[in-house]
């Protein structure tokens, strides 16, 4: 950024926030070499005759390092990322990385119980544990929320609109299928 | 002319019961994501897309429609009335329309917004009705090479103008891109960049990387930094529209849509520009200058006409060509493709009944939506005070209940999961999210229409040029970048402008004291590079404009 900072920013955390502004083209580069080494390898059919498909991925290889290196020079010139607005979101806040990882748990618990024990227990299980990291008090109340919300969706998706979903334990009761 | 009867037809068909209910439910479901915060309707109608299994295409189009109609409608009630807009569209509205709010004039804004929606999606409804069978009467004749340029075309737009960096664009583009690769080729059956695992053989679903990079990108981006407190509503008050409003009202409505649509139809980032235009627009032609930032009714009637007669202006491109140009609109095409239909200039002749029924479902949903969003307004209101917690907790069981229920595998999930991290590293480092969505969608497609151009000329790349038409547009599209850059100079100085007077107001005394954190810059994306995580809470005047200025 080449324009004058706010004077009571001290220098230090912008050269500490440089960093991770080069790890997403990296990523990106990381991606798009990828991308070419591996098209290499893809069986193309003595049968094709002119564009095979090989061809587009080549191509797709080639943006993703074009738009790594733009972006890494981008960054390298002054350009910084501007975070994304929301209404729900403070963007001059540090991340809270602990409820972050709550809510990462609550959704590693759904991938674990969905099969095993439903969809409304394992949907039940995520809607309390992400409303209760968020902030909302006293843990019974997102709990029984969730319950609610959890029931209502796997009644009308099976029931109404057909579409499966996994009853767990509650296989067999009527209206859960 | 023939057009004519088959929509009356279009709304024999759509009159029934069954497409009613439908439409009816698209149009809620639609204003309440519009109003509500962290979703919208791209991923409403993604998280929608299992329905496709069951659901018929004309009862799932006419629900789509109403759900992306309903958006636009929904997200002025949340500009208005919680000085946080989180949709750029909205921004503009934000402007005016919620410092009629705090002036007391907040039913006069939403009912012109309202009305305006209406009078734009209604007019540009017609437009749509008129044009597009034109344009798909000349599309048939269209090769593949000049789908491919076409396609060319709305990429680079669609890359080059949503989001703050033409190269970020570009990496987001990439990324949806090379996500679409992934799974099997289809004219060749040769698996792709499958990693070796059987899931993947399929392709990555639609539902999931749009669920996975809104969604759960969404609720992983607020819970680390999300806005504690209470929601600060600003109460409705004053009287609905008076003679004056409506006298100064609806000649930015008209002007509005003139500028909607057409910005719609092309490729230039959709609704956003629109709605920067038209505010310019009203603001040099009001004989009112002074009311400008301290609520002028014009300042929220153009912008929110302008956003509905874009949103009609994008369904053009999309039904004749199949060329999508907004995230709503890729996803739709989504939609499109699980029913094995292929939207583009065949659709008018092999698919008139569903077309038409949509096209006139389009129609109703403007009644009911000015219906459910004027007298109804209080109930949305109500929606808009949801805690929370509660809301990202609902937005995260839906999109689990959503990628689940389109393959029924828990590998789904793991990818939605990994999705949603990519996702929110995007939205903290300020990648776009639409033009990886639409680089996903319209990407296989474009390699299928390549592929067969270079099958007709027997491998030649030049014939990707020489055709009379793929030529043209490749002059247009140069053309086209030297007209968005110019519409993107003066978007961005108008937003320097605009958000500059809004800084001199004191806008944070209807609001509780201690609890609001830089409500001003929130209108405007910060430079968070520069901004220190101490300085947390910097007072309305610290943002200087030359930092505006020279960012872009």
């Amino acid at each position: 950024m080449t324009h004058a900072l706010p004077e009571q920013a001290p220098a230090a955390p912008e050269r500490a926030r440089v960093w991770p502004e080069y790890a997403f083209p990296a990523g990106l580069l990381a991606l798009g070499v990828f991308t070419l080494v591996d098209a290499a390898t893809i069986a193309v059919p003595v049968s094709t005759n002119t564009v095979g498909p090989r061809v587009f991925p080549y191509a797709v290889g080639a943006l993703l390092v074009l738009a790594a290196v733009l972006v890494g020079l981008g960054v390298r010139r002054g350009e910084r990322a501007e975070i994304e607005d929301g209404e729900d979101v403070d963007t001059t806040a540090a991340t809270d990385w602990p409820t972050v990882a709550k809510v990462a748990a609550a959704f590693i618990a759904l991938v674990v119980l969905v099969e095993p024990a439903g969809f409304p227990i394992a949907a039940t299980v995520l809607f309390g544990a992400v409303a209760w990291s968020l902030g909302a008090r006293p843990l019974l109340r997102p709990v029984l929320v969730g319950a609610l919300i959890a029931v209502t969706l796997h009644v009308l998706f099976t029931q109404v609109l057909g579409v499966f979903l996994p009853a767990g334990p509650l296989e067999g009761v009527p209206g859960f299928g | 002319m023939g057009d004519i009867g088959l929509l009356m037809d279009g709304f024999a068909n759509a009159l029934q019961p069954i497409y009613l209910v439908y439409a009816l439910i698209g149009v809620t479901l639609g204003t309440a994501v519009g109003v509500l915060p962290g979703i919208g309707p791209a991923m409403t109608v993604a998280l929608l897309l299992p329905l496709t299994l069951t659901l018929e295409p004309t009862a799932a189009f006419i629900m789509f429609a109403g759900i992306y109609y309903g958006g636009m409608y929904g997200g002025s009630t949340t500009s208005i009335l919680l000085n946080t807009p989180g949709e750029s569209a909205s921004i503009v509205t934000a402007l005016e329309g919620n410092r009629m709010a705090k002036a007391g004039r907040g039913a006069a804004a939403l009912a012109t917004a309202a009305v305006g929606s209406f009078v734009a999606g209604t007019i540009a409804t017609m437009l749509l009705t008129l044009v597009a069978p034109t344009v798909a009467r000349l599309a048939v004749q269209l090769s593949p090479a000049d789908f491919v340029a076409l396609m060319v075309v709305a990429f680079l737009t669609v890359a080059a103008m949503l989001g703050t960096s033409p190269s970020r664009g570009l990496a987001s583009l990439g990324l949806g891109l090379f996500l679409g690769l992934v799974g099997t080729d289809s004219l060749t059956a040769q698996q792709r960049f499958t990693f070796g695992i059987p899931a993947l053989a399929d392709g990555i679903e639609v539902v999931v990387v749009a669920v996975g990079v809104f969604a759960v990108g969404e609720t992983l981006f607020v819970a680390a930094r999300l806005r504690r407190g209470p929601v600060p509503v600003i109460p409705v008050s004053g009287s609905w529209m008076t003679r004056e409003d409506f006298r100064r009202s609806w000649p930015a409505w008209l002007r509005g849509t003139a500028i909607g649509f057409p910005v719609g139809t092309i490729p230039a980032g959709g609704a956003d520009v629109s709605t920067f235009l038209s505010y310019s627009a009203e603001r040099k032609l009001s004989k009112r200058k002074s009311e400008f930032g301290k609520g002028a009714i014009e300042g929220v009637a153009g912008p929110e006409a302008a956003n509905n007669a874009a949103a009609a202006g994008v369904l053009v491109p999309l039904l004749t060509l199949g060329i999508p140009t907004s995230a709503t609109a890729a996803v739709i095409l989504a939609a499109f493709n699980s029913y094995g239909i292929r939207p583009g200039p065949l659709l008018f002749e092999n698919e008139p009944e569903l077309i038409w029924a949509l096209i006139a479902s389009l129609y109703i949903g403007n009644v009911m939506l000015l219906v459910l969003n004027l007298p109804l307004v209080g109930l949305w209101v109500r929606l808009l005070q949801i805690p929370r917690p509660y809301l990202y907790a609902g937005i995260l069981t839906f999109a689990a209940l959503g990628s689940y229920a389109v393959g029924a595998s828990t590998t789904d999930l793991v990818l939605l999961g990994l999705l949603g991290l990519l996702g929110w590293a995007m939205r903290v480092f300020g990648y776009p999210i639409a033009p990886a969505v639409i680089g996903l969608i319209l990407g296989p497609i474009a390699e299928e229409q390549f592929r067969r151009a270079m099958q007709i000329s027997q491998g030649d790349p030049t014939a990707l040029v020489t055709s009379p038409f793929a030529a043209i547009t490749y002059s247009v599209l140069i053309g086209l970048f030297a007209l968005s850059w110019w519409l993107r100079r003066r978007q961005s100085r108008l937003a320097a402008e605009v958000l500059g007077d809004d800084d001199v107001v004191p806008a944070t005394e209807a609001l509780p004291a201690g609890e609001v954190v830089d409500r001003e810059g929130s209108g405007e994306p910060q430079p968070t590079g520069v901004l220190p995580v101490a300085l947390l809470d910097p007072p309305a005047g610290t943002t200087p404009d030359d930092e505006r200025g020279d960012r872009r």
